[in-house]
C-alpha cells in the first residue's frame, strides 16, 4: 500500500509538470472536440496524430494521445444529449433519454450529470488502474511464449464475442488482421514475404494506414453517401442554462452512477471491451434494476448518468491490458501500442518495472484530465454548440487534409497515402458486407507478435503442440477461450446478444 | 437453390479468395517444420482456416433468414477489367517504356496511375472515388508542387465528390486551411514539406 503512494507520487510529479500539463490539456481538448463532432471518432484522430508524437517524449506522447480517447467520451455525451446524434459510437444510449431531456428544458442537467457522472467514474477508474496494474504486470512477467500465445487467442476470442453482427465474419476479420499483419519481412528467415516486389511493403503495411483508411475514410464515405448529412444539423438548445443538476438529480442518480462505474470498470478490462461496450450493458442494466425504470426513454436522468460514467470507466480500465499485457483491448489501444512502438518502447510488462515515471506518469494523467475535463468543459459548452453548427460539408475536406498530412509526415512516403486510400475502399466494402473491421485491427497487431510465440512456443516444446495445453496459465486461458465461443453458439446467449445490440 | 443474403455471398467469395491468396503466394516461401517454422507456415494455416471461414459463409447465403439483394453496393466491371488490362499492358511492356528514357517513365507512372484509378472508380458510389482520388493526388502531388497547391487539389476536388459543392465556401475552406496548414505543419511541427513548387 505504502509503495502504491510512493507510485503515485511519482506518477503526479510526471503528470503535474508544465509540459505534460498542456499536452494532457491538448490531448482533452481535441478528445471534446472530435467527441463533440459525429462523424470521426478518437481511432482515426489518434491515427492522424501520431506522426505528430514522433516529435514529443514518449510520455507526454501517450498522456496526450489517452486524453483524446477519454476526452471523446466527454465530448460524445454533449452531441448526444443536444442533438439527438451520437458524436461517439459509445454515446448512442445517451441520446435516448439525454435528448428527451434536453426537450423538457433539461438540457443543463442532463450535460452536468453526464460531466459529473463521468468524473466520478473517471476518478475511481484511476485507483483501479493503480491498484491491479501491478499484480497483473508480476503475473505476465512469468509468461512464456506458450502462455502469450494463448493470452492472444484468448483476447481475440473475447474481441470476437463482443463484436457486433455475425460471430463467424468477426472471426475471419481477425484471420484477415492477422494475415495482413503479416506482410512484410519475416524477423526468422529475413524473407520478404507478400509484398509483391514493393519494396515499400517490405517493412509491413503501414498500421496507420489501415486504421485511419478503414475507419477514418470509409467513415467520412458513408456519411457522404447517406444524404442529408452534408448539411447543417439542428442544435435543439441555442443557450443551455444552469448547468448544476439539482439536489435531488444527485440522490436520484447516485446508485446509477455507482452501478456504472462498477460495471464499466469491470467491462473495460475484457479483451474486447471498452467504453463502446460499458455505455451499452449500463444502459441495459439500469433499466432492468432502477426504481424508475418506467421513465426510461423519456427522460429519466438515470439513463444519462449509468451510462456515461460506464464509458469513461470502460475506456480508462482499457489501459489496464495494454499497459500490463501489452496486448490491446480495442482499436483506440492498439494505436496506443502502435504509438509506444514508434517511441521505441517495447509494450508488456517489463514498462511498469523499467519505465516507472511512464507507467505512473500516465496513470495520474488520467486523473488530471479527468479534472480538467469538468472544471473546462462545462463552461465552454457553448463553444461546443457553435461547433456543432458547422456543416459536414466543410469539415470532411478539413478532417481529410489532415489526415493525408498525418500519413504523408510518418515516412514522407506518398506510397503511405495511396495505401491509405486503398485501405478506404476497402473499409467501405467491409461496412457493405457488415464486416466488422474492429476485430481486424486487433489481428492486425497481433499478427507477428503471434507467430513469434508459436514459434517459440514450439521450439521449446520441441514441436509437441500439447505444450499449449500442459501448461495450467495456458490451459486456463485456452479454457475460457473455447468457453467463451461455446456460450456464444448457444442459442439462448446468441438471442440476448442479438437485443443488445438492436438498439445500435 | 437460391441467393438469399447477397452480403453473405460477397463477403464468402472475398474470404476464400484472399485465403487462397495468401496461400498461393506463400508456396514460394520455405514451409518448415512444426519445430523450426519457415516463413510460409503460419500465413498457410491461417489461409487455410481464412478458406474454410469463407466457404462457410458462402454456403449460409443460401439458407440465410436475413434477406439482402446481391448487388450490395455499386460495382462497374467494365472498369475492373479495363484496369486490369491496363495495368498488365503496362506491366509487359515496362522494358519499353524504360527504354524510352525520361519521358517513358512519366508515361508509365502516369499510365499506373490511371489503372489504380479505374480500380478504385468501379467500386461504391461517387463520394468514394472522387474523394479517394484527391487524396492519393495529394500524396503524390505535395512533394513537386508544394503544399498550398496539394491542398488546393484535395480540398477542392473532395469537396466537389460531396453533394453540395459551393464556390465561394470552397475557396475561403482552402485559404483558411492552406494558412493553418503552412503555420502548424511547416513553422510549427517543421515537417519537411515544401510550401511552394521545388523548382530547383
Amino acid at each position: 500500500m505504502e509503495q502504491l503512494f510512493i507510485n503515485l507520487g511519482i506518477g503526479f510529479g510526471v503528470a503535474l509538470s508544465i509540459q505534460n500539463l498542456l499536452y494532457c490539456l491538448l490531448g482533452v481538448m481535441l478528445g471534446t472536440l472530435i467527441g463533440v463532432l459525429p462523424g470521426i471518432g478518437p481511432v482515426a484522430t489518434i491515427a492522424m496524430l501520431l506522426p505528430v508524437t514522433f516529435t514529443l517524449s514518449p510520455i507526454s506522447a501517450l498522456i496526450m494521445l489517452a486524453g483524446i480517447y477519454y476526452g471523446a467520451q466527454y465530448g460524445g455525451s454533449t452531441t448526444a444529449i443536444l442533438v439527438n446524434l451520437p458524436g461517439e459510437s459509445s454515446s448512442v444510449v445517451t441520446c435516448l433519454d439525454g435528448y428527451q431531456m434536453a426537450r423538457q428544458g433539461r438540457a443543463g442537467a442532463a450535460l452536468g450529470m453526464a460531466a459529473i457522472g463521468s468524473f466520478i467514474a473517471g476518478t475511481f477508474s484511476t485507483a483501479v488502474i493503480a491498484l491491479f496494474a501491478p499484480p497483473l504486470a508480476e503475473v505476465a512477467l512469468k509468461f512464456g511464449p506458450s502462455e502469450y500465445f494463448s493470452l492472444m487467442v484468448l483476447g481475440l476470442v473475447a474481441a470476437v464475442v463482443l463484436a457486433h453482427g455475425s460471430l463467424i465474419k468477426a472471426i475471419a476479420m481477425v484471420i484477415l488482421g492477422l494475415l495482413l499483419g503479416l506482410v512484410g519481412t519475416d524477423v526468422n528467415s529475413g524473407v520478404a514475404r507478400f509484398n509483391f516486389g514493393i519494396s515499400e511493403l517490405s517493412d509491413g503495411i503501414g498500421f496507420v494506414s489501415v486504421a485511419m483508411g478503414v475507419f477514418g475514410f470509409a467513415e467520412i464515405i458513408m456519411n457522404l453517401e447517406e444524404t442529408g448529412k452534408s448539411g447543417a444539423r439542428e442544435v435543439f438548445v441555442k443557450k443551455v442554462g444552469n448547468l448544476l443538476p439539482t439536489l435531488q438529480d444527485f440522490k436520484d442518480c447516485s446508485g446509477s452512477i455507482v452501478r456504472g462505474t462498477l460495471l464499466g470498470s469491470a467491462l473495460g478490462i475484457l479483451p474486447g471491451g471498452g467504453a463502446l461496450l460499458a455505455s451499452f450493458a449500463a444502459y441495459t442494466l439500469e433499466k432492468k434494476v432502477s426504481w424508475n425504470s418506467a421513465n426510461f426513454g423519456k427522460g429519466a436522468i438515470q439513463g444519462v448518468a449509468a451510462p456515461e460514467s460506464a464509458n469513461n470507466a470502460g475506456a480508462q480500465t482499457s489501459f489496464i491490458p495494454l499497459l500490463t499485457l501489452g496486448i490491446p483491448s480495442n482499436p483506440v489501444m492498439a494505436l496506443m501500442i502502435g504509438a509506444m512502438m514508434i517511441q521505441g518502447i517495447a509494450p508488456g510488462p517489463q514498462v511498469m518495472t523499467e519505465r516507472p515515471q511512464l507507467f505512473w506518469g500516465m496513470i495520474a494523467s488520467m486523473w488530471v484530465g479527468n479534472l480538467m475535463l469538468v472544471v473546462l468543459n462545462l463552461p465552454l459548452i457553448g463553444m461546443w454548440i457553435k461547433l456543432l453548427t458547422v456543416p459536414y460539408r466543410i469539415l470532411y475536406p478539413a478532417i481529410l487534409l489532415f489526415c493525408c498530412v498525418g500519413v504523408y509526415s510518418l515516412q514522407n512516403s506518398p506510397f503511405d497515402v495511396l495505401q491509405t486510400a486503398l485501405f478506404g475502399v476497402v473499409g467501405y466494402i467491409f461496412v457493405k458486407l457488415e464486416c466488422e473491421p474492429a476485430p481486424l485491427i486487433l489481428g492486425f497487431i497481433l499478427g507477428p507478435l503471434m507467430e513469434e510465440n508459436l514459434r517459440r512456443a514450439m521450439l521449446l516444446s520441441r514441436g509437441n503442440p500439447m505444450t499449449f495445453v500442459e501448461r495450467p496459465i495456458s490451459a486456463a486461458m485456452l479454457a475460457i477461450a473455447a468457453f467463451l465461443l461455446l456460450i456464444i453458439i448457444a442459442p439462448t446467449v446468441r438471442k440476448t446478444r442479438e437485443e443488445a445490440f438492436v438498439e445500435d | 437453390m437460391q441467393i438469399k443474403n447477397g452480403k453473405d455471398l460477397w463477403a464468402g467469395l472475398m474470404f476464400m479468395g484472399i485465403g487462397l491468396g495468401f496461400i498461393i503466394v506463400s508456396s514460394n516461401y520455405p514451409m518448415g517444420t512444426a519445430v523450426r517454422m519457415g516463413p510460409s507456415y503460419f500465413p498457410t494455416v491461417l489461409g487455410g482456416i481464412q478458406v474454410a471461414l469463407g466457404a462457410i459463409i458462402f454456403f449460409r447465403a443460401f439458407v440465410s433468414k436475413i434477406h439482402h439483394t446481391v448487388d450490395v453496393f455499386p460495382f462497374r466491371w467494365i472498369l475492373v477489367v479495363a484496369g486490369g488490362a491496363l495495368g498488365g499492358v503496362v506491366y509487359w511492356a515496362e522494358s519499353w517504356f524504360t527504354q524510352m528514357g525520361k519521358i517513358g517513365g512519366l508515361l508509365m507512372y502516369g499510365l499506373n496511375g490511371l489503372a489504380l484509378f479505374l480500380f478504385i472508380a468501379a467500386f461504391g458510389p461517387r463520394p468514394l472515388f472522387i474523394i479517394l482520388c484527391s487524396v492519393v493526388a495529394f500524396g503524390y502531388l505535395l512533394k513537386p508542387l508544394g503544399l498550398v497547391i496539394a491542398t488546393a487539389v484535395l480540398i477542392i476536388v473532395s469537396a466537389w465528390g460531396g453533394h453540395e459543392f459551393k464556390l465561394r465556401e470552397v475557396v475561403i475552406l482552402f485559404v483558411a486551411l492552406a494558412v493553418f496548414s503552412v503555420v502548424t505543419f511547416i513553422y510549427g511541427l517543421q515537417l519537411p514539406i515544401n510550401i511552394w513548387p521545388d523548382l530547383g
